[in-house]
């Protein structure tokens, strides 16, 4: 207990720490903020011109991909909101800039997460609650459920990053591959999930795990369903171990890079 | 036609220089089998649960062959404006202005290269795609050839758009958000996912006539309609939207031409 806290301590004093680094650079932090608020909106409103055609596609209606949108965006957003290293990690591992980060009396991945803030992310979170609250209107029970299933959507996305991350370990600079198995991620996770059959349904909740983002934290919201919100957790502390595991098991491989570097 | 041949040959360096970073064209090449595979899925159970053989006239396999048309054409985008905003940042617009060349014809024909070898290569894959998941539709040579007459022309508007925000750099402090602004409404009101058939009726006659819908959605109908009477009515809205642009570009660069102060040696 005293450990999580102070590493809630650390997690708080970094993000502190991350936000007035950008502050520094308001403007530019404001403007790509926007720029993913604008560009999420565009999404937004494409389903929606497209509900208007077509109300119901395989039972699920706006609503359900509204709610979709915003679990993943929010989910998204408050992962690398505060642990922007994640999808940095391909690159660090490459170009061997773990070792500042081994000199810390420190658990080295949680620590090593915390170090960087990525700024379009704080416009993923911004998006996600204000269309969830703006757009579907929930009453106080499902915005508790929505809180809790961002958070395990958070963690799964953490888990991914972690994970296309750690290749660097394996097959030298994975930050390409990382990019297009994330990009995979991402790109199925804004998709209703009651699209895909067969294989393909296979594949997402395997190999790219976006069914843990597109149908069963919807499903869960839909009818305040424990199975599928149950499965949901399950899912993202299954991805995040396999993350965690492969990254520490990938470590042993690590060479340093020799190179000097400072942290201000 | 000593001019023509220069920009020529930059066209063609450009298109080289493209065929070079194999990597990218690949990257960028899965990531439109994925699109596509996406939106396949998405369209085949729209039209099964609607039951209805066409939806906006077009039927599954023409909407996936349109939708082969638009995300080629969508993904194949050079970065314009981003390239003259920096050239304008970095003061490396100067240095083109010394060469025998006009900086917005080398832009024009350098985004062309690179363009023709994109989309080309964007198109073979999704048609490959389309052919294995649809099978074919009706086309003719004739049809493509119309096609391929339009399709230079919503390259050089895209191209338009794209540089007159990029001279935005003269007078703004960051260009990115414009250049996201233009991309989205691109994708949504030109048709990109969706064609302007099945947007809402009354929206539909405002959206026909903006120049979105000319750089996407009208090429790629006219790929799965081809009609001579369509590309005769689209080359005319284009004309004009071209005439426009142009004479929008060549104010605005007169402008942005006056604000340069060149020092040192």
């Amino acid at each position: 207990m005293k450990a999580l806290l102070n590493y809630l301590n650390l997690a708080i004093a970094y993000v502190r720490l991350n936000w007035n680094a950008h502050m520094e650079y308001r403007g530019a932090f404001v403007s790509q903020l926007l720029a993913m608020l604008l560009n999420n909106l565009m999404w937004v409103a494409f389903w929606g011109l497209f509900f208007t055609r077509f109300p119901v596609l395989r039972g699920w209606t706006v609503q359900d991909v509204v709610t979709l949108w915003a679990i993943a965006a929010a989910g998204f957003g408050l992962a690398h909101a505060i642990y922007g290293n994640a999808l940095q990690l391909a690159k660090l591992i490459a170009q061997g800039q773990l070792d500042v980060w081994m000199l810390y009396p420190r658990v080295l991945l949680p620590h090593l997460l915390l170090g960087q803030m990525n700024a379009t992310s704080w416009g993923d979170l911004l998006f996600g609650y204000g269309v969830y609250l703006g757009f579907v209107h929930p009453d106080m029970v499902h915005f508790v459920w929505f809180i809790g299933l961002t958070i395990s959507v958070a963690a799964l996305f953490v888990g991914f990053s972690v994970l296309t991350g750690s290749l660097s370990f394996y097959i030298g600079n994975a930050s390409a591959l990382s990019d297009q198995w994330r990009m995979a991620m991402l790109t199925f996770s804004t998709y209703p999930g009651t699209l895909f059959d067969g294989a393909i349904k296979l594949l997402l909740y395997s190999f790219i795990p976006a069914g843990f983002v597109t149908y069963l934290p919807v499903e869960a919201l839909r009818s305040l369903s424990w199975v599928h919100a149950i499965g949901s957790v399950i899912g993202s502390v299954t991805i995040l171990g396999i993350g965690i595991g492969v990254f520490y098991h990938g470590l042993r491989r690590y060479e340093s890079g020799n190179l000097i570097n400072m942290r201000g | 036609m000593k001019s023509l041949h220069k920009y020529g040959w930059i066209a063609w360096t450009s298109a080289r220089s493209n065929m070079a970073y194999l990597g990218e064209v690949v990257a960028r090449t899965l990531f439109l089998v994925l699109i596509l595979y996406i939106f396949l899925q998405l369209w085949r159970v729209t039209y099964s649960e609607t039951q209805a053989q066409q939806l906006g006239g077009f039927t599954l396999p023409q909407m996936l062959w349109y939708l082969c048309v638009t995300e080629s054409l969508a993904i194949s985008a050079p970065r314009i404006a981003q390239d003259v905003d920096q050239d304008v940042r970095t003061g490396a617009l100067t240095v083109q202005l010394v060469r025998p060349i006009s900086y917005p014809m080398y832009r024009l024909w350098s985004s062309m290269g690179e363009r023709g070898v994109r989309f080309g290569f964007n198109f073979a894959v999704s048609a490959v795609l389309a052919l294995f998941f649809v099978g074919t539709i009706p086309m003719s040579i004739g049809g493509c050839l119309l096609f391929l007459l339009v399709l230079p022309i919503a390259f050089i508007l895209d191209f338009l758009v794209m540089f007159l925000i990029g001279l935005g750099a003269f007078w703004l402090e960051d260009t990115s958000g414009l250049v996201l602004i233009y991309s989205r409404l691109l994708w949504l009101l030109g048709g990109l996912m969706i064609p302007l058939e099945l947007f809402p009726e009354s929206w539909q006659g405002i959206l026909h006539n903006l120049p979105f819908a000319l750089v996407i959605y009208a090429p790629a109908r006219l790929f799965v309609h081809p009609s001579i009477s369509d590309t005769l009515a689209l080359l005319m809205r284009q004309g004009v939207a071209l005439l426009m642009l142009t004479l929008c570009v060549q104010w605005v660069y007169g402008l942005a031409i006056q604000r340069i102060h060149s020092n040192g040696g």
